[in-house]
């Protein structure tokens, strides 16, 4: 799993530019299961069980990643952008970047020793930022990069004793247990959705729930976990290391609640998410059609959407088996 | 020599307080050419003597910014202290390595997305603290008083010019290793002492002492400066690519400033003026005050996004600063 997840995070794809993902996710599953691409590049993967579920049931785990979309180049070689998807700006300063999987850049601005009064002790609009390649002019820059590249901030995959430190967590570590789901699981049938433009609006999904038409849906994500220093208690949403994580409701979804008290008396390592914060791809899926019984399991992830998000195994794990229970939970039409 | 590779082997070593695997690994660098001295913990000197009495110092730093642990919570969250001038607005979310009896690898907390981090101040170092996921363990593991550091590596951008973290001032360091392998097989005019200075960051303390202990004749100090960036007006920055910048400073000798200059004019090598109405902020400020002063040169590799873990510079800079410093020495008596 954890050399899946390096190979996952290693590889950028930011919303609507998924391809290298993609391509990755096929060369894995095709051997396991029949899949088909929608327009908009969706995988949607049907995995045949031993038997047919009461219920048609369909996972999914969005395969982009936030990152910088390049918007103008300035006279003297020196790109603006644009985010995609929500990133401190603190996570954009003088982080170094890859444009396109291969040109390097460093998104710079001005150093501190030449900042003024308090300057100095706030961070700087994001649209001052632009990013360096080492271009030395506009016919340099442009040899090397076109408005509309894209660029995500590099990370060194690092793992520490149960920790693992990389960009893209949210939400590789969802393709990751997919990819495993369909690999080696093979109790019930189940469809997969590896869904593109979650980080823009959910916008995959939308159409891949249409397309599939499931009864009831397991989105597995990333989440925050602000259980760190210098945050209370009451705000820290859920835990590293506490296990896998389930939603009563976030910012797009109430969830289905007796598939969230299934997750929690399910006997596996499980947390409430005690927060109505966020939103993913359940937002999209659980409006789909007449409606989608949907249950949200999530890693928890520390600095999700910085190149250095922390997760630890043991809650990849939890809610690798997690997502196995709530299969048969669904299947067997509890 | 190939500067890159020197510079990679540099700048991914690490020199700060008791941590010297940059100090050793420079040693490795110059021991084909020089004969190599210590003193007491502050600095190194690489020799070659010359054909004269008179002694010329070429003075770079060894030491790099990063931290030092002041305070492990039961949570493994630590507490820094900064050494160095640190931008405190680029921590969050900062992949850092902890350099205790083992190297654990941290993250510098960053504001989560739900709560805002907008009116944050970036005042205080002891508000940013470092997770190590480590929980309880952590005070195991990690002892008061460890050093941290950023743990980037080097990319190549494009053309000649790379980042990295520690530029600042392996760069300046890489110069002095080339200069002594140009002067390996033939013998200079005068004693030439490649001096690697220590502490420069929290207050230029290692030159302190090295230049007591060379005691030269004069000294010429290389370092690096800003270098051009869109918000940063141009009579504050050199331009990268642009050679090498000559300081120009009271604290610093006219006359060599000036011979730096002709001989930049004669020899065709590209070069840019950087005046300063003060000190410097260099070693070059510590030496020339040195016993009964010593006059000192400062010349600087221009650089980007100083004191961040992607410093910019480009390759052409120090081979300019290298050819400037060997026509120097040459004709320096």
């Amino acid at each position: 799993m954890i050399d899946l997840i390096k190979k996952l995070t290693e590889l950028d794809g930011t919303s609507g530019d998924e391809g290298d993902i993609r391509e990755f996710i096929v060369s894995q599953i095709s051997p396991f299961c029949e899949y088909s691409i929608d327009p908009l590049g969706n995988i949607i993967a049907f995995k045949k069980g031993k038997r047919k579920p009461a219920k048609k049931i369909m996972l999914d785990a969005h395969m982009d990643e936030v990152g910088l979309i390049i918007t103008s180049v300035t006279k003297d070689g020196f790109l603006r952008f644009k985010t995609l998807g929500g990133i401190n700006t603190s996570a954009l300063m003088f982080r170094a970047v890859t444009i396109n999987g291969k040109i390097n850049g460093v998104i710079s601005g001005k150093p501190i020793h030449l900042t003024s009064g308090d300057e100095s002790k706030k961070m700087p609009a994001a649209d001052s930022l632009y990013i360096d390649i080492g271009a030395s002019s506009l016919e340099e820059a442009e040899g090397m990069v076109s408005v509309g590249d894209r660029a995500v901030m590099k990370s060194d995959f690092t793992v520490c004793e149960d920790k693992i430190i990389s960009k893209a967590l949210d939400d590789r570590v969802g393709c990751a247990i997919l990819i495993k789901l369909i690999k080696e699981y093979d109790e019930f049938d189940f469809t997969a959705v590896f869904s593109v433009q979650e980080e823009i609006g959910l916008r995959g999904a939308k159409v891949a729930s249409f397309d599939v038409s499931p009864d009831a849906a397991i989105v597995i994500e990333g989440t925050t976990a602000a259980d760190i220093s210098g945050v209370p208690k009451e705000k820290s949403v859920c835990n590293l290391s506490g296990g896998a994580v389930v939603s009563f409701m976030d910012n797009a979804t109430v969830y289905d609640r007796e598939f969230y008290s299934a997750a929690l008396s399910s006997g596996i390592r499980v947390q409430p998410k005690r927060a109505v914060a966020g939103g993913n791809n359940s937002g999209a899926i659980h409006l789909s059609k007449e409606g989608v019984r949907t249950i949200a399991i999530s890693v928890p992830c520390r600095y999700i959407h910085s190149s250095n998000s922390v997760a630890d195994k043991r809650d990849i794990d939890a809610s690798y088996e997690l997502c196995k229970y709530m299969i048969e939970y669904i299947a067997n039409d509890k | 020599m190939d500067i890159k590779k020197i510079l990679c082997e540099l700048t991914s070593a690490t020199g700060i307080g008791n941590i010297r695997e940059a100090t050793d690994k420079a040693v490795n660098l110059f021991k084909p050419f020089c004969e190599i001295s210590y003193t007491d913990n502050l600095g190194i000197m690489a020799r070659i003597a010359g054909e004269s009495d008179y002694t010329l110092a070429v003075e770079a730093h060894i030491d790099q910014i990063g931290f030092i642990v002041t305070d492990i919570d039961d949570d493994g969250f630590l507490t820094v202290s900064s050494c160095g001038g640190i931008d405190l607005r680029m921590l969050p979310s900062r992949p850092v390595i902890i350099h205790s009896e083992k190297e654990v690898r941290g993250v510098f907390c960053s504001t989560p997305p739900h709560l805002s981090e907008k009116d944050a101040e970036y005042d205080k170092i002891s508000d940013f603290k470092i997770d190590t996921a480590l929980g309880g363990s952590a005070k195991d593991i990690i002892k008061l008083g460890d050093y941290v550091t950023f743990a980037s590596g080097i990319y190549d951008l494009a053309g000649d010019r790379i980042c990295s973290k520690s530029l600042d001032d392996r760069a300046g360091v890489a110069v002095l290793i080339e200069l002594a392998s140009r002067f390996a097989d033939k013998k200079p005019p005068v004693n030439l002492v490649f001096c690697l200075s220590d502490m420069e960051e929290i207050g230029l303390r290692g030159a302190k002492t090295s230049a007591f202990d060379i005691s030269p004749d004069e000294a010429i100090a290389i370092d690096v400066s800003f270098a051009d960036g869109p918000d940063i007006p141009e009579s504050d920055c050199g331009k990268l690519s642009g050679g090498p910048m000559i300081g120009i400073s009271p604290v610093l000798d006219r006359a060599i400033s000036n011979k730096l200059i002709k001989i930049a004019k004669e020899k065709g090598i590209p070069y840019q003026l950087e005046v300063m109405g003060r000190s410097t902020g260099t070693d070059a400020d510590i030496i020339s005050v040195t016993k009964s002063g010593v006059k000192t040169a400062l010349v600087s590799i221009p650089l980007r996004n100083m004191h961040s873990d992607c410093e910019i510079i480009s390759l052409s800079d120090v081979s300019s600063v290298c050819d400037l410093l060997e026509n120097y020495i040459k004709a320096v008596k």
